[in-house]
């Protein structure tokens, strides 16, 4: 019975520690949904391409993932404007709001970067690699918590939590939310369109590679290119769907539920992590029945 | 001040503004009236640049602004409360009235015009903290005027300010609009109630089916026996 408790306790803590990477992986799907109704279906290969990022500054600089997270997420920002620029600009200029028919090219042409992204990284980069990085853990009573995760969780937190304050204390910020609400309307208090859809957009792209970088620490097997795409895009919709689309504390809330019902979970279901991951697929359905708009008010 | 000049404009093929000229004279009320369809909604779209016209010159404090993007237009100086308010449902109204002033020349003073606006409508002061989208009608068309006037615009431009709100307020509205005309803004305004309307204007324009058939000084335009029974619905 100790045992289990142990057991229990370890699973509750690394759950919520695997919650924060993966929420803040999720919080770029999410914020690129919430500024621009756009479904990003490259969303994995971004988190790739960010985990990529982190281990050539390691390789190169001697970097570990945390301080690559600043860098990545530099990238990502011009990433993402040249994505706005190069992919979307076209479809949504002078456009009141988004339309079916914007709905389709947008998903169309992301599902194309997706499988251009990923089949260029599988052929130059056929082995999965790995980041040696291990600052150790507590113990504290049974448990024991690894550092590297809870650096990570922090930081991911922190970047939460920033682009909360960005969205809700800056005038660019309250702009970007404007725009997902009336188009028009943000035009009429001298808002500039295209700025703040490339800023908003190039922000989610922004997070999502450094969170790519973040989960690089939660990755023992190492970077695979066959893998982190098909793994983490469906895992992070659920959490946006979950925590409520648009909302910046949504992806906290959605990360930490689905982390805890793969941790914990596995531990009911013979250790399944993979029946645990289905699992918490699932819960997509009492969501999307019961609470359309995400667990969050 | 603001002067349109031979505009045609419609949407997608239909042809909505035949060859309208008007002007908004500089620290005066103008208003825009005409029955329901008659295209003034339209008119104020060429004028804040959300509609671009497919003939004829928008002309603002001497320069040809035609081709400027509306974005710019509002950053220097054209503030709207449009059709149907379009405020931002999911921001407070203080978020409402702060985005007001988000282009330079209002943010600067973005505080005091705060405090102004407040000093306006008392009752927004104690709504502040309200998501707009569940304000009352007449609580979100004074948003929709403060928001405006966070911008320390040159010109107000406002499209129906009675519309869906309690005809009490009404009156209140438009009390304040004159107070704000009578501190020294231009003020331009589209409105189906003609009456109230032009007892606070200097100069009015009557407008059917997407011309402007009439003009005069208000008391002209309400002495027109032919003219009531056409617009106002009165017998
Ligand atoms: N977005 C639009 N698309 C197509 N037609 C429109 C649109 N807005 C208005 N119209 C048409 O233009 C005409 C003038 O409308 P509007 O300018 O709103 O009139 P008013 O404000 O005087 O009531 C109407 O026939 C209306 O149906
Ligand atoms: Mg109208």
């Amino acid at each position: 019975m100790a045992d289990f408790v142990a057991l229990f306790l370890t699973d509750l803590v690394l759950g919520l520690l695997l919650g924060c990477v993966l929420a803040v992986i999720a919080h770029g799907l999410n914020i690129i949904w919430g500024v621009a109704k756009v479904v990003n279906v490259a969303h994995g290969e971004f988190i790739m391409l960010g985990a990529y990022g982190a281990y050539f500054l390691y390789l190169y600089g001697g970097f570990n993932p945390l301080l690559s997270v600043p860098i990545d997420a530099a990238i990502g920002l011009v990433v993402g404007m040249g994505f706005y620029f190069g992919f979307l600009y076209r479809e949504l200029r002078g456009k009141e709001s988004m339309g079916l028919q914007s709905e389709l090219v947008t998903l169309v042409s992301t599902f194309g970067l997706s499988l251009v992204i990923v089949n260029i990284a599988q052929s130059i980069w056929e082995h999965p690699v790995g980041i040696l990085w291990s600052p150790g853990a507590a113990q504290v009573g049974p448990v024991p918590v690894p550092f590297g995760g809870l650096y990570v969780a922090v930081v991911s937190v922190a970047l939460i939590a920033l682009t909360d304050l960005f969205l809700t204390r800056t005038y660019l910020g309250n702009a970007i939310r404007a725009y997902t609400q009336d188009i028009p309307a943000t035009q009429l208090m001298g808002i500039n369109p295209t700025v703040v859809a490339a800023v908003g957009i190039g922000m989610g792209f922004s997070v999502t590679m450094a969170g790519g970088a973040l989960l690089t620490v939660w990755l023992p097997t190492g970077i695979d290119p066959t893998k982190i795409g098909i793994l983490y895009a469906p895992i992070s919709f659920v959490i946006v769907v979950l925590g409520g689309p648009g909302k910046m504390w949504g992806s906290l809330v959605g990360g930490l539920t689905i982390g805890l019902i793969i941790n914990v979970g596995q531990l009911f279901l013979g250790g399944s992590i993979a029946l645990a991951t289905a699992v918490a697929v699932l819960t997509l359905i009492p969501i999307l029945l019961f609470r359309p708009e995400g667990i969050l008010r | 001040m603001l002067r349109l000049e031979g505009i045609t404009a419609g949407y997608e093929g239909t042809r909505v503004l035949r060859d309208i000229g008007l002007e908004a004279k500089e620290g005066m009320a103008t208003v825009l009236i005409g029955p329901n369809g008659a295209g003034k909604s339209t008119t104020l779209k060429v004028i804040n640049g959300l509609l671009h016209p497919t003939g004829g010159r928008v002309v603002f404090q001497g320069n040809d602004i035609t081709k400027i993007p509306a974005h710019e237009r509002a950053a220097r100086g054209i503030a709207s409360c449009p059709e149907g308010r379009r405020l931002f449902p999911l921001l407070t109204a203080e978020g409402n009235l702060r985005l007001g002033a988000y282009s330079p020349r209002g943010r600067a003073a973005a505080e005091e015009t705060l405090a102004s606006v407040y000093d306006l409508f008392p009752r927004l002061r104690e709504r502040a903290n309200v998501k707009a989208g569940r304000l009352s009608g007449g609580e979100q068309q004074m948003v929709a005027i403060g928001r405006a006037l966070m911008s320390k615009p040159t010109i107000l431009v406002l499209d129906e300010p009675s519309l869906g709100i309690a005809p009490k307020l009404v009156s209140e509205i438009f009390e304040k609009i004159q107070q704000l005309r009578k501190g020294g803004l231009t003020v331009l305004m589209v409105e189906q109630n003609a009456y109230q309307a032009l007892r606070i204007a200097d100069f009015g324009y009557v407008m059917q089916e997407g011309r402007i058939v009439m003009d005069g000084p208000p008391d002209r335009l309400l002495d027109l026996e032919d003219l009531r029974k056409a617009y106002f619905a009165i017998p």
